[in-house]
């Protein structure tokens, strides 16, 4: 980027309070004190290089509980046309995202909404790529909100569940989110839809921290620890 | 806080479309339960997580159960537990403590991991302040509640409950006890007239008419004991000189205890009732107690000392009271199931008695067998004729068998239509003695049974399955024995016919995920509820009948068989234990459902509606539905049926 610095987009004020937000972050308090925005994203494809968003969906967990009146959602509309196999997986038709925002007006409510909170997502290094992409592009930055992948909370919750089952927990499961969901016995969602998939996280996330802190597990440290969980390491 | 933002906040579809399923809530509007969704958190509690402790925990939210389930508890100061309840998904929890601003009054603990939507405690009062129908909701359960708790404090005080039953004698009017007309007598009639008037009725007493047409006095069987016989007063004399006079009269609108009470107080066992200056009727202590009908034994004697069958008709009616007060005192359903079988079987012994008389000696010995659930011994207050005669094989003789066939004809016939008077309905498949087809010589019926057991056609043995289970209830026994006989040395060879019985056994699909998601019927007049009978008692009795005649086990009771099967090491004790108290608690379930429904005026049936099940019942219905599986299994795997 720096090659092009006339491509510079100056970094969004949004950012910068975001950026003073967690410029000193402490990891030691008990887990059940920090907020969390769990997400979701559906996309046109699974290359941050070409493919883009057209749909976030997030909910709120304060004090451990999904606070359901605050929900944020919105479809985006992305600047090329919405390819036809991507519909067939999320069913979102380029009728429905004609009227979307598109991500330039989307990404400072988002930030906004996630404020001090820690970003939960099921595999979310992928999620978190396409946001800072488009970040970066709009932006002039990204989010500095630490990151808690689901996916790498489950795998430390099956590795407990086996070192303490002697042989009754199933020891090759998918960590694909329906998946997870059935062998927990969650209550199920649709998939495919980033609201529904934000909510089944959260469940899944509820599930899996409570379950982590049930074993010993207690403060937000010892939660990266177990799972070396996030792409930012501290 | 974070700005929300207007244009992006989705309504939170999951919480409204919950709330709108259960009660108090889905008489809401939209709007309030979208406000009300809202207002929700979802919480987590992992299995074993102690979410309200007694005394101790401020409730700060009422707790609704999205998915799982939960045990509620009370400790005592001895720190003794009594388990009140458990919630399942829909239920809730907490609000009790919120409306009266108190700490939890009891523990609530998750039993499996349980998913809650939380409401704030401002949330829900506003709520209830706002929409009566809420506030009567919680108000209505927690009466009830109240009601409960206070029951089982009593009981935990080991003071006696006062049995519903009691409550009989303060609620029924004497006008509502009291049999027939009075029998009444000239006071000019002689002692001896009237004295055959009362053994001619079968009463034990008469009231006796004045000169001027009053009601002058009452003799009973003890005056004529008394007055007449022990002091050798003579027959001729007229019956006002041995009459008990004033008479003693109470007024029909009185409940039975104040008639008990005067009794009691004057000394006598007769009172007149009386309404509007007119004598209605006489009551005594007998007619009162034997209305209370806590007491089998009364209606016992009742029907032994029956001279007319026309008088058992109204017997019958009688069982399901002396029922309800062993309901109460807390028998158990194959206990309870037995009484009523035994009642049954002596009302009919005592019809058949009184008709064998009535017709005379038979041509040939015969034998009255009793099918279905009636030759089990798992009868209920729902109870179709299930019924058959069987008689010695006549000599080959046109005359003779044609003197059989005649006086056995007009003996089923008149049999069913009296039991159908007594209110026991007919069979649909006609499957009673009154069925030329099922009023046979003993070797046609060995016959019957030989076919059904040799060269099966599945279609006829499974209809034929009730036959299986008769048991002798009048006559010669012995030719019922000698059936059992047969059918016990030879049923246990017959692998074609086992193995078409062990297929039925797997038809039923038991409602395994019961709990989560009732298995209920889809339409028609039982919409939404759940046949116990088919789904749940069937695939018991059925697999006790298969493994009986498998393995030449004679009893015809379910519970009986089970146990003969464990004794001979024919099913293992954990299986007997299990299946045993799985079955007695679904009969109990039953009866207990076909009561309320007899008393509150309708026909009883077997379809339960799980609404109305307290969460206990609930689980525990499932963990017995869970045997049936277990059942299953063992059938699948000890018949080989391959499906």
């Amino acid at each position: 980027m720096k090659l092009w610095p006339w491509t510079r987009v100056p970094k969004h004020q949004t950012l910068q309070r975001n950026e003073e937000l967690f410029s000193k972050f402490d990891q030691t308090s008990s887990i059940n004190s920090y907020e969390f925005i769990v997400f979701d994203t559906e996309l046109t494809g699974l290359n941050p290089r070409y493919d883009e968003i057209i749909s976030i969906g997030a909910v709120r967990v304060r004090n451990l509980r999904i606070v359901s009146g605050e929900n944020f959602f919105t479809y985006v509309r992305p600047n090329k046309d919405l390819p036809k196999d991507s519909t067939l997986i999320h069913r979102i038709t380029p009728q429905q995202i004609e009227d979307a925002p598109e991500m330039n007006e989307v990404l400072p409510e988002f930030v906004d909404f996630c404020g001090k909170a820690l970003l939960v997502g099921h595999y979310v290094a992928l999620d978190m790529a396409f946001l800072n992409k488009a970040l970066r592009k709009h932006m002039g930055g990204i989010m500095r909100n630490p990151c808690v992948d689901s996916m790498k909370l489950a795998q430390a919750y099956q590795e407990h569940r086996v070192r303490n089952s002697f042989g009754k927990v199933n020891i090759g499961i998918s960590y694909n989110l329906a998946k997870l969901a059935r062998e927990y016995d969650l209550p199920l969602f649709a998939q495919h839809d980033a609201m529904e998939d934000a909510l089944q996280t959260a469940y899944l996330f509820l599930y899996l921290v409570r379950n982590l802190y049930e074993a010993g597990y207690y403060t937000l440290k010892d939660f990266y620890l177990a799972g070396r969980i996030g792409p930012r390491i501290f | 806080m974070a700005q929300k933002s207007q244009s992006h906040e989705a309504d939170p579809e999951a919480v409204v479309e919950f709330l709108q399923r259960n009660l108090p809530f889905k008489e809401l509007d939209s709007e309030t339960l979208t406000d009300l969704a809202r207002r929700c958190t979802i919480d987590f509690f992992p299995k074993d997580t102690l979410i309200l402790h007694q005394d101790v925990s401020e409730v700060t939210h009422l707790y609704l159960i999205q998915r799982g389930g939960v045990k509620v508890y009370l400790t005592d100061s001895d720190g003794a537990v009594t388990l009140k309840d458990f919630r399942g998904e829909g239920g809730y929890f907490g609000a009790l403590g919120i409306i009266r601003g108190s700490k939890a009054n009891l523990n609530v603990e998750t039993v499996e991991d349980t998913f809650c939507f939380l409401l704030e405690k401002e949330a829900l009062l506003s709520l209830i302040q706002n929409n009566p129908q809420v506030a009567q909701y919680y108000l209505k359960q927690f009466s009830e509640d109240v009601v409960c708790t206070a029951y089982n404090e009593l009981r935990s005080r080991k003071v006696k409950v006062q049995s519903q039953n009691a409550f009989y004698l303060f609620s029924l009017e004497i006008q509502d006890v009291i049999k027939r007309v009075p029998e009444i007598v000239h006071c000019s009639q002689t002692i001896q007239q009237a004295a055959a008037r009362m053994s001619e009725l079968a009463i034990g007493s008469v009231l006796v008419q004045d000169q001027s047409g009053d009601i002058g006095g009452i003799v009973t069987d003890k005056d004529l004991r008394a007055k007449v016989v022990a002091m050798g007063t003579g027959y001729d004399a007229p019956v006002a000189t041995i009459m008990s006079s004033p008479l003693k009269t109470i007024s029909a609108h009185s409940v039975c205890f104040d008639a008990l009470l005067q009794m009691m107080n004057e000394q006598v066992h007769h009172l007149a009732v009386e309404r509007a200056g007119e004598i209605i009727g006489v009551v005594t202590s007998h007619d009162i107690m034997v209305h209370q009908g806590t007491s089998p034994l009364y209606l016992f004697r009742e029907i032994v000392a029956q001279r007319k069958i026309e008088g058992l008709y109204s017997l019958s009616q009688k069982v399901p009271l002396v029922v309800r007060g062993l309901i109460e005192e807390g028998a158990k359903a194959n206990n309870i199931t037995r009484m009523i079988t035994v009642l049954n079987d002596h009302i009919v012994y005592r019809l058949l008695t009184l008709l064998h008389e009535e017709m005379g000696p038979e041509p040939y010995p015969f034998c009255w067998l009793m099918l279905g659930s009636e030759g089990r011994k798992e009868q209920t207050f729902k109870t179709d004729q299930d019924n058959a005669l069987i008689y010695q094989t006549p000599a080959e003789d046109w005359e003779e068998i044609k003197t059989s066939k005649l006086y056995f004809r007009r003996f089923g016939n008149r049999a069913i239509q009296h039991l159908e008077a007594c209110g026991y309905p007919l069979c649909k498949g006609e499957m009673m003695a009154s069925n030329p087809k099922w009023r046979k010589p003993f070797a046609v019926w060995r016959d019957y049974f030989d076919r059904w057991i040799s060269a099966p056609e599945p279609e006829e043995v499974l209809n034929a399955t009730i036959f299986f289970d008769f048991r002798p209830g009048y006559g010669q026994v012995a030719l019922g024995e000698r059936l059992r006989d047969f059918l016990a040395a030879q049923a246990p060879k017959k692998g074609i016919f086992l193995m078409h019985l062990a297929k039925d056994c797997l038809q039923s699909r038991p409602p395994l995920t019961f709990f989560r998601n009732f298995v209920v019927e889809k339409d028609g007049k039982y919409k939404n509820r759940l046949d116990i009978k088919t789904r749940g008692l069937v695939p018991f009795v059925d697999f006790a009948r298969l493994l009986s005649l498998k393995h030449g086990v004679r009893e015809t009771n379910t519970l009986d068989r089970l146990q003969a099967l464990a004794d001979r090491d024919c099913i293992s004790r954990e299986l007997y234990t299990e299946t045993r108290e799985a079955y007695e608690f679904q009969m109990q379930l039953r009866l207990v459902h076909q009561l309320r429904m007899m008393e509150s005026g309708q026909v009883p049936h077997n379809h339960v509606d799980p609404g109305e099940l307290s969460e206990l019942e609930k689980q525990t219905l499932r963990e017995s539905f869970a045997v049936i599986g277990r059942i299953q299994a063992y059938v699948k795997d000890e018949f080989r049926v391959v499906e």
